[in-house]
């Protein structure tokens, strides 16, 4: 497959985050069983070796890439580049900010009618707010990477 | 299926008549990625004013020479 520097790294970017924070949201799905004051530490301890685990991918195959594609790397981002991005950040953004009003939407109703969530084990996820609004970036840089390959594979 | 753009180029029959310049040596000497040069010769992508210009004078040819408008004003 023809592809250049920059779809084989949006492939890689894309790849690296469904993989590890699929594996997170799993586990923190996982952690609604348990007792609040358990979960909450488990939460951080993964929620900090999730973030290390893709830090140390991205730095590690995205310099492997570069360095195979010496020529590309120094190049930058073309005019074509800059478009797929322009386009592909506009959707994201709408992925976002969904995200964010699903967000708001729970605070208010958690202000008006505490007693919400009550007797819910889904609700019992550890720093759920954070996790929901953690969950719409995710899923916004996926929708950005995948809108990426798009563009990249239809060449326009 | 494909957009048809109504720009089209020649820039496959001056690479020809350029000692068969590749699509990479084009795509150095105007700052961009192969796969940009390998868009717009397929009519799939139009440049932007500013890489038509550069890319019609490495064939050292004017813009119109190089790249036609099939559309309506």
């Amino acid at each position: 497959m023809d592809m250049s520097l920059k779809e084989k790294s949006t492939w890689l970017s894309l790849l690296s985050t469904v993989s590890v924070f699929g594996y997170y949201f799993y586990n923190i799905i996982g952690l609604a069983e348990l007792p609040e004051n358990e979960s909450l530490d488990i939460a951080l301890a993964l929620s900090i070796k999730t973030i290390t685990a893709v830090v140390m991918i991205e730095i590690l195959f995205q310099s492997l890439l570069a360095i195979s594609n010496h020529r590309e790397a120094t190049l930058g981002n073309d005019e074509r580049d800059k478009l797929f991005n322009y386009r592909s950040t506009s959707i994201a953004y709408s992925v976002l900010v969904c995200g964010v009003f699903l967000t708001l939407g729970r605070i208010v109703i958690l202000e008006y009618n505490p007693s919400f969530e009550e007797g819910q084990s889904s609700w019992r996820i550890p720093l759920l707010t954070a996790h929901i609004l953690l969950l719409s970036f995710i899923l916004a840089e996926v929708s950005r990477f995948a809108a990426l390959i798009f563009f990249y594979r239809r060449a326009y | 299926m494909a957009t048809e753009l109504p720009i089209t180029n020649k820039i496959r029959e001056l690479r020809f008549f350029a000692d068969e310049m590749t699509q990479q040596e084009l795509a150095e000497l105007v700052g961009v990625t192969r796969q940009t040069i390998m868009s717009i010769e397929k009519s799939k992508y139009s440049p932007t004013l500013e890489l038509a210009f550069k890319i019609a004078e490495v064939f050292g040819q004017s813009l119109e020479e190089v790249f036609q408008y099939k559309g309506r004003v």
